[in-house]
């Protein structure tokens, strides 16, 4: 899932190491609108629904902050 | 007492708060700070802080249904085995009836308040083109000090509570105090209730390290704004209201100097408000961080009024971006135009719903919406340019973070907030425009080489603030690489950093605007 997620990051900002960057939200390398097309692509790519409330740093600071968030709602949507 | 910047809050007011917070028990020195609020709030707006009253008592209550809501559906989650979908379904859906109920009357009262006769004119300017006369005409209460940025607190709280990212309050002084706590009611920072709203009320001891602390960084305010905001208000008040006596270039200038006039003023004020919060052991969100060093106008906004910013980002844009019709947009139009293009599209919609409401939270006024769709245009056209520059920078091998290109980046970046700041500063969109037009039209150096420059201000005034403006870019430039250097002041010995204050206060008082031949300034971000 991890690599997935790390191919749409790179498709939105191909400028960051995504294996080791943690601060994604925080030193703004993803910006308002790149967050935007991130979250539609994780939505389709996972068949998720990845509302307003999740969108806030501690989920998106890094791949596997993403990971995490997405499986979780992965775990939601099946219950 | 009308703001901070009086004898009478710093001599009076403040030391008397401080003395009683610091003498009752704990447990009362939340009411202390309460009163306290209340009181700084009538002495500005009168009996209108009832406004401020009402939407708290709104908050509360609207609050605690919520959580009584989220109780009850807890306790039938508890209980059943299927169906759990419906009843999540059911809760979600009356928490949302109580939240626009609750963002309703608040932005109710603020519209009210603020916006009718705006509206009114608009209405009458409208049905006037269609050929029917008609005049809407509205009393004008006015508003109570703050109304702009505790509606702001107000509606956070309440879209949190419904979010169950926080609990509902059941202390309504502490809701209470989070709303009207004095240093922020006039300017912000519009702070999240996680942020403030505990450590106001726990009423934590008074100590050495935060006092100083709070001082340091009031009498770094007092500084950016007595020695440099209030000076300049000298030239910008003269060429903004009678910009038709002069050239271009004069106006230019002043466009300059009110952009370095308001941040001066603005973020002298929230040094202030943020070191009134450090005695008391409250840590207010920054709001600013070197705004004059942004590569592009979205990052300005990421560092000029930051808690605005992100209050919009929060509670506007995200919310209209992620909504089911906007997101199924945003499917179709990566579908059509593309990962990158499709949703950028797209995101016109909430980028103009940020733009529209923070021009109209500005003012009522053409001018405030004219600046809102300025930056609108600027930051939306901006993300279609974003990747094609990256793209031609790479072709070409440069670097864009270093050098003439990073500097090129910057400067296009303040010409164009120099122009949004022309508008805003402007009396009426109708003087903006014709500010405009004589900067390019009639735009010369010829009131400089003669000297008319200095009849707007006296030379040693421009010499003094530009002084003062040079030590403010020196003190960013150590922030922006790294250096923080209130940190590095507030960790010298005592003799050193009392030293230090001392000579901040006393180079205020010895070069501040004020007294004979200056006028007292009141914080501009209040009238907002």
């Amino acid at each position: 899932m991890q690599e997935e997620i790390i191919e749409i990051l790179e498709d939105i900002n191909p400028e960051v190491d995504y294996k080791t960057c943690t601060t994604l939200i925080d030193d703004r390398h993803i910006d308002s609108l790149g967050m935007v097309s991130l979250v539609a692509e994780l939505e389709d790519a996972f068949d998720i629904t990845i509302p307003a409330v999740e969108v806030v740093a501690e989920n998106f600071n890094s791949a596997a902050a993403i990971t995490k968030l997405v499986a979780r709602l992965v775990e939601e949507e099946e219950d | 007492m009308t703001s901070y910047f009086t004898l009478i809050f710093l001599v009076v007011f403040l030391p008397l708060v401080l003395l009683a917070y610091a003498a009752v028990p704990k447990r009362l020195r939340g009411y202390v700070l309460l009163c306290a609020s209340y009181f700084f709030a009538w002495c500005i707006s009168g009996p209108r802080i009832t406004f401020m009253l009402i939407s708290t008592l709104c908050v509360y209550g609207i609050a605690r249904a919520m959580d009584a809501r989220i109780q009850k559906r807890d306790a039938q989650l508890a209980q059943v085995k299927k169906g759990k979908r419906e009843i999540k379904a059911s809760c979600k859906h009356q928490l949302n009836q109580l939240l626009v109920a609750g963002v309703m009357v608040n932005l109710g009262i603020l519209i009210a308040l603020n916006y009718l006769g705006f509206f009114g004119e608009l209405a009458t300017a409208a049905l006037g083109l269609l050929g029917i006369h008609a005049h809407f005409e509205f009393p004008r209460i006015g508003a109570p000090i703050g109304i702009s940025f505790y509606t702001l607190m107000a509606i956070s709280y309440l879209v949190d509570v419904s979010r169950e990212t926080i609990k509902a309050d059941h202390h309504f002084g502490r809701l209470a105090l989070f709303l009207s706590f004095f240093p922020h009611i006039m300017e912000g920072p519009i702070a999240r209730y996680t942020q403030t709203a505990t450590a106001l009320w726990e009423g934590r001891d008074l100590s050495a390290q935060n006092s100083y602390r709070g001082m340091l960084r009031m009498a770094i305010g007092f500084a950016k704004k007595l020695l440099v905001a209030d000076r300049l208000n000298l030239y910008v008040k003269t060429i903004f209201t009678d910009y038709a006596s002069y050239d271009g270039g004069l106006i230019a200038l002043g466009a300059v100097l009110y952009t370095l006039q308001l941040y001066c003023d603005f973020s002298g004020c929230m040094d202030v408000a943020i070191g009134l919060g450090q005695f008391f052991g409250a840590e207010y969100p920054e709001n600013f961080r070197q705004p004059f060093f942004s590569r592009t106008t979205s990052e300005f906004w990421q560092r000029w009024h930051i808690t605005l910013g992100q209050w919009f980002k929060d509670y506007v844009y995200y919310p209209v971006s992620l909504s089911k019709p906007v997101k199924r947009l945003t499917t179709k139009a990566r579908k059509r135009f593309g990962n990158r293009y499709g949703p950028l599209l797209v995101s016109g919609i909430a980028l103009f719903c940020v733009w529209l409401g923070n021009g109209l939270w500005h003012g009522a006024g053409s001018q405030y919406l004219f600046f809102g769709m300025y930056y609108f245009v600027l930051i939306w056209l901006g993300g279609f340019i974003e990747p094609n520059a990256r793209a031609w920078a790479a072709d070409h091998g440069i670097d864009r973070e270093r050098g003439a290109y990073r500097v090129f980046r910057t400067v296009r970046t303040l010409m164009a907030v120099f122009v949004g700041e022309l508008f805003f500063r402007a009396e009426g969109l109708e003087a903006g425009l014709a500010m405009f037009g004589k900067m390019l039209s009639n735009f010369s150096l010829a009131s400089f080489a003669d000297g008319t420059v200095f009849t707007l201000m006296s030379k040693a005034d421009f010499a003094v603030a530009l002084f003062f403006v040079a030590v403010v870019f020196i003190y960013d430039t150590a922030y922006e690489r790294g250096f923080d250097v209130r940190k590095m002041i507030e960790e010298k010995g005592f003799v050193l950093r009392w030293a230090i204050w001392i000579a901040i206060v006393m180079t205020v008082v010895i070069f501040g605007a004020y007294g004979f031949g200056y006028v007292a300034v009141d914080p501009m971000y209040a009238q907002y």
